[in-house]
C-alpha cells in the first residue's frame, strides 16, 4: 500500500512538473511580441519597450525564464500582473472561492439528480421511466452549457424575472443573495454533468443488479428500495466517484464560458481577461493552478479508491 | 428636493440621407455638416437622444429642446463590456468601460464640447503662446480632492514625474510633445512643449495627463491607488470588487454647481458591473438586474432596438470599420492591386454582414459625415464599389511583366485577408472574399487571430490585407498624425507608406489654430489616402447607452460654463455628474 501511495505521489509531482513546463512553453509560443501587445497601437515613450522587456525578463533564454519562474512559483510567488499590478497569487486566492463554489454546486446538483435518475433507469430498464430518463440524458449531453445558460437567463431573468441575469453576490452579501446569483451558472454547468453521471450510474447499477448477492437479498424478501440504495448503490458508485473527481477538477478550469456568460468573477473570468490582454504571468499562474488542481484531485481520487475498494487495498 | 430645468439637446445628429449621398448616391448635392432642417424638428427623441427607430432615409435634427426635471437621489447600476484594468490615470490604459468609472472619480482639466473643440472644466482658462509651444492654464479655485487636499498648480506640477514614469502617461506625454510642467502661482500652470501642438487641449481632456490625482497619495501607494482612487470628481470610491462590482457614492463636497444653481451630482451612488457577454448585458438591463448598459456592438444595438421597456442613446462618431494594406509587402505595394481590391469592397453588403444595416452608415474617410472634419472632396475621392473597374486594375497588374510579387504575367494574385474571429467580422470577411474570388483574378486566403495577436501583427508589420478600425472623437491629429508619420518612427503608420506631403500637411495642421486651414489639410490627407487606396472602409461604428426609462442626463450634460457637452461621445461614455433618475 505504501509503495502504491509513493508511486501515486511520484506521478503527481512528475505530472505537475510537466504541466508547468508545457504551460510556460505554450505561453511563450503565443504569436507576437508580448511587448507590442501590452503597448498596443498607441504612441510609445522612448525606452518603454526595453523597460517592459526587462521587467518581464523577456530577453532571457526560455529555460532561464522557466527555472526562475518555477523557483518562485514553488514558494507561492506567481509574479505580479503587468497590467493590473496585482500579485497573481492574490488574484487566484480571490477568484478560487467563486469558481469552486460554482463547481461544487453544479457537481452537487448533478449527483443529486443523477443518482435517482440512474438508479430508476436501471431498475426500470426498458420501461417508460428508463426511456424518458434516457431521452433526457441525451438532451442533456447534446446541449452545450452556454446555450443552456442563455436559455436559463431568458426564462428566469427576462421572462419570469425571478433571478438576476448576471452579477455576483458574495457570501458576505447573505446566503440567499449569493444563491440567487450562483444558481443559474451552477445549473448551466450541472446539466451535462447530470446526464453523464446518470448514464454511468445506470450502467453500473445494471451490472450490480445482476450480481448473486443482489439475487440473494431479493430472495430474503428485502424491499427493492433497500436493495437498490443499501446494497447496490455503493458498489455501483466507484465509477461515479472517479468521474465526479475528474469533473470537479475539470470544472475548475471549465467554467470559463459560463463565468463570462453570467459575469461571475471567478478564475475563468480572470483567465479570459488575461488572455485578451496578454497578461503573461496571470495566464501562466491561473493555467498552472487549474492544471495542478486537476492533477491533485485525480490523485486524491486514486488514493480514495484504495480506501473504498478492498481489492485494490489488498493488491 | 431641489429641481432644475434641463435643456435637452440632441447633440449628435444622425444625418443619414446626407451620408448616403456622400457614399455614391446621386440623390443629393448637399455639403457641409449643418444639416438641421426645420421640417424634421418633430423627430421623436428620447431624453434628447436620437430617435432609435429611425429609418435610414430619415434626416434627423441636430438640436431638439425639451425640459426635464432633475431629481436628487437614486442609484444607477450599469453593465459595462469589461472591467477597468486599473483606475490610476497616469499608469493604467483606459478604454471605454474604464472611462465610465474614471469619469465618476476624476474630473478632466478640459472637456470636449459639441462643436468638436475643447472647453475648460477643472481649468478655468487655457491659452497658448503664438507658436503653441507654451500653454498657460488657470485652475478653478476651491477644488479639493476626496481626501480634502486642495487642488493647486503645484499639484499639477507634482503629478508630472509620476505621469512621465507611468505606462499610460509616458506614452501620451511623448506623443503630445510635453516636456515640462511648472506652477507659476497658486492656480497657474505652465506646460512647455517641444514642438508646436495646437491640439494640446485634447491631451488635457484625457486620463493620463488631464485627470488630476493626488500625487502624494499616489507616490505613497501606487498599487493601492488603483483600488482606492482619489480624484476631485462627483463620486467617491466605496468598494472595488474587481471583475464583479465597483461602487461609488456621491461626493458631498463636489465643487461643481451647474448654471441653474444645482449642486451636483444628482445620483446617490453608481454601481459598475462588468458583464462581458453582450447578450447577457442586454438581458440584465431588460430584466432589471441593471438599469443601464453600454455597448460598442451593432448587433447589440439592433437587439436593444427591438427590446421593450428600455431607451437607447445611440451615437455614431468618427470611428469607422474597414481595413488596410501593408505596402511593404507585395502585391500590396502596388496601387493597382490596392485600388482593385478596394473597389471590390461592397460596403452595403459588408455592413449587412456585420449586422449594421440601418444602424451603421457607409464611410469614406476617418470622419463621419456629421463631423466638422468631414469633407466632400475626400468622400468623392473614395474608391467606391465598381467591379468592372476593379477587375481592369487587377488585370493590368497581372499582365505586367514587372509585377511586384515576382509571379509570371497572367498568374492570379495571392491575397491574404485577416480579421479577428468575431462572427460578424468573419461574415464580412467572407463577403469581401466572395467578391475578390469572383473576379477570378485573385487567390484569397483568410486568416483569423485573436484580437491581441491581430493587433500585434499590425504593430509588428507582419500583416497584409488587415481588418482595422479607424478614427477617434478627439482632435484629428490623434488618429491622423501617427498614421502619416514616418513608418520607422511610428507604430501607427500601419500601411508603412511614407508620403512627405502628407507628413508636411499633418505637421502644418498641428501648428495652426485656423480651423478652416486645419480642415483643409486633414481633408487633403484623407483624399491622398483614398487616392492611394491605403485603407478601405465599411461603416461607422455605432455605440449606445441603453437605460431604464427614468434615467436622464446622459446626453445633456454641460460644462461648468453651461456649454453643451458631447453626449455619450466618445465610445458610449457617460459623464455622471448630471445624470439623474426621474422615476
Amino acid at each position: 500500500m505504501a509503495k502504491r501511495i509513493a508511486f501515486i505521489l511520484l506521478r503527481l509531482f512528475a505530472t505537475l512538473f510537466a504541466v508547468t513546463f508545457l504551460t510556460f512553453l505554450m505561453v511563450a509560443l503565443l504569436p507576437g511580441d508580448p511587448v507590442d501587445t501590452i503597448l498596443g497601437t498607441g504612441p510609445r515613450a522612448p525606452g518603454i519597450e526595453e523597460q517592459i522587456r526587462d521587467d518581464l525578463n523577456l530577453d532571457d533564454p526560455f529555460f532561464v525564464r522557466y527555472v526562475s519562474w518555477l523557483g518562485n512559483a514553488v514558494t507561492g510567488d506567481l509574479g505580479t500582473s503587468y497590467i493590473t499590478d496585482q500579485p497573481v497569487a492574490d488574484t487566484i486566492q480571490s477568484r478560487l472561492p467563486v469558481t469552486a463554489q460554482i463547481a461544487f454546486m453544479s457537481i452537487f446538483l448533478a449527483v443529486a439528480i443523477a443518482i435517482p435518475v440512474g438508479v430508476l433507469g436501471a431498475y426500470k430498464q426498458g420501461k417508460w421511466p428508463d426511456t424518458v430518463s434516457s431521452a433526457g440524458v441525451q438532451v442533456g449531453l447534446s446541449i452545450p452549457n452556454f446555450v443552456f445558460g442563455i436559455f436559463l437567463i431568458w426564462l428566469f431573468a427576462v421572462q419570469l424575472n425571478w433571478l438576476p441575469a448576471s452579477n455576483w453576490n458574495r457570501f458576505s452579501d447573505g446566503i440567499v443573495d449569493n444563491l440567487k446569483t450562483s444558481i443559474l451558472p451552477a445549473v448551466s454547468l450541472a446539466l451535462a454533468q447530470m446526464a453523464l453521471f446518470s448514464r454511468l450510474v445506470r450502467s453500473d447499477m445494471m451490472a450490480t443488479l445482476r450480481e448473486n448477492y443482489i439475487l440473494s437479498a431479493r430472495a430474503k424478501g428485502l424491499s427493492d428500495s433497500y436493495i437498490l440504495f443499501r446494497h447496490a448503490l455503493r458498489p455501483s458508485s466507484l465509477s461515479l466517484m472517479t468521474i465526479v473527481g475528474i469533473s470537479f477538477g475539470a470544472l475548475l478550469g471549465g467554467t470559463v464560458i459560463i463565468e463570462s456568460l453570467f459575469a461571475v468573477p471567478g478564475l475563468g473570468f480572470s483567465l479570459i481577461a488575461a488572455i485578451n490582454g496578454r497578461d503573461i504571468l496571470v495566464i501562466q499562474g491561473i493555467t498552472v493552478f487549474i492544471a495542478a488542481m486537476f492533477v491533485i484531485i485525480n490523485t486524491i481520487v486514486d488514493l480514495l479508491y484504495a480506501v473504498l475498494d478492498p481489492r485494490i487495498r489488498r493488491k | 428636493m431641489r429641481q432644475r430645468r434641463v435643456v435637452t439637446a440632441l447633440a449628435i445628429p444622425l444625418v443619414l440621407a446626407f451620408v448616403a449621398a456622400s457614399c455614391g448616391s446621386d440623390s443629393s448635392t448637399e455639403t457641409g455638416t449643418d444639416t438641421t432642417t426645420e421640417e424634421n424638428t418633430e423627430t421623436e427623441t428620447t431624453d434628447g437622444g436620437p430617435a432609435v427607430t429611425a429609418a435610414p432615409e430619415e434626416v434627423q435634427t441636430s438640436v431638439v429642446e425639451e425640459t426635464e426635471t432633475a431629481v436628487y437621489g437614486g442609484t444607477v447600476t450599469i453593465g459595462l463590456e469589461s472591467e477597468a484594468t486599473g483606475l490610476r490615470p497616469w499608469e493604467d490604459s483606459c478604454s471605454s468601460p474604464c472611462y465610465h468609472i474614471m469619469r465618476s472619480i476624476y474630473d478632466p482639466l478640459m472637456e470636449q464640447i459639441g462643436d468638436g473643440g475643447y472647453g475648460p472644466f477643472l481649468a478655468e482658462s487655457l491659452s497658448s503662446n503664438d507658436d503653441f509651444t507654451v500653454w498657460t492654464m488657470t485652475l478653478r479655485p476651491d477644488v479639493t480632492f476626496h481626501n480634502g487636499t486642495a487642488l493647486t498648480a503645484q499639484t499639477i506640477a507634482d503629478m508630472f514625474p509620476l505621469q512621465q514614469a507611468g505606462a499610460a502617461g509616458s506614452s501620451i506625454i511623448s506623443a503630445s510633445n510635453l516636456t515640462g510642467v511648472a506652477a507659476l502661482d497658486e492656480l497657474t500652470v505652465e506646460y512647455t512643449l517641444s514642438k508646436p501642438t495646437v491640439a494640446f487641449p485634447a491631451t488635457l481632456a484625457g486620463a493620463p495627463v488631464g485627470f488630476p490625482f493626488d500625487p502624494a497619495a499616489a507616490a505613497a501607494d501606487s498599487a493601492g491607488y488603483s483600488t482606492n482612487p482619489i480624484g476631485t470628481g462627483p463620486f467617491v470610491m466605496v468598494s472595488r470588487d474587481i471583475d464583479n462590482e465597483t461602487v461609488v457614492e456621491r461626493n458631498p463636497d463636489y465643487w461643481f454647481t451647474d448654471v441653474d444653481g444645482n449642486q451636483l451630482p444628482f445620483l446617490d451612488s453608481i454601481s459598475f458591473r462588468p458583464i462581458p457577454d453582450e447578450g447577457t448585458r442586454l438581458d440584465a438591463l431588460i430584466s432589471g438586474t441593471t438599469n443601464a448598459a453600454q455597448s460598442l456592438r451593432q448587433g447589440t444595438i439592433r437587439d436593444a432596438r427591438e427590446a421593450s421597456g428600455i431607451e437607447l442613446i445611440e451615437f455614431q462618431g468618427n470611428v469607422t470599420g474597414g481595413g488596410m494594406y501593408n505596402t511593404d509587402i507585395a502585391p500590396y505595394d502596388d496601387v493597382r492591386v490596392r485600388s482593385g481590391l478596394s473597389r471590390m469592397n461592397d460596403q452595403e453588403r459588408v455592413i449587412e454582414a456585420l449586422g449594421g444595416t440601418g444602424i451603421s452608415l457607409p464611410t469614406t474617410q476617418f470622419f463621419s459625415a456629421d463631423s466638422v472634419w468631414w469633407t466632400q472632396e475626400a468622400a468623392d475621392a473614395y474608391q467606391t464599389f465598381d467591379f468592372e473597374a476593379a477587375k481592369a486594375l487587377l488585370q493590368e497588374y497581372i499582365d505586367d511583366p514587372a509585377r511586384s510579387d515576382g509571379k509570371a504575367p497572367g498568374e492570379k494574385i495571392d491575397v491574404e485577408l485577416s480579421c479577428p474571429p468575431d462572427p460578424t467580422l468573419i461574415a464580412a470577411m467572407q463577403v469581401i472574399e466572395q467578391v475578390w474570388t469572383g473576379s477570378e483574378l485573385v487567390n484569397v486566403s483568410l486568416t483569423q487571430f485573436d484580437q491581441a495577436t491581430h493587433i500585434n501583427n499590425a504593430v509588428s508589420d507582419t500583416h497584409k490585407a488587415h481588418c482595422w478600425r479607424w478614427g477617434g472623437e478627439g482632435d484629428p491629429s490623434a488618429p491622423v498624425n501617427p498614421f502619416v508619420a514616418p513608418a520607422v518612427d511610428s507604430v501607427a503608420n500601419f500601411t508603412n507608406f511614407d508620403d512627405p506631403e502628407m507628413l508636411a500637411w499633418s505637421l502644418e495642421a498641428s501648428a495652426t489654430d485656423d480651423f478652416e486651414l486645419r480642415k483643409e489639410l486633414y481633408g487633403k490627407i484623407m483624399i491622398r489616402i483614398n487616392e492611394l487606396a491605403l485603407t478601405w472602409y465599411s461603416g461607422g461604428t455605432a455605440v449606445m447607452i441603453a437605460h431604464a426609462p427614468g434615467i436622464k442626463g446622459f446626453n445633456t450634460w454641460t460644462l461648468p460654463d453651461g456649454t453643451l457637452g458631447t453626449g455619450i461621445a466618445p465610445e458610449a461614455q457617460a459623464r455622471w455628474f448630471q445624470v439623474f433618475i426621474t422615476e
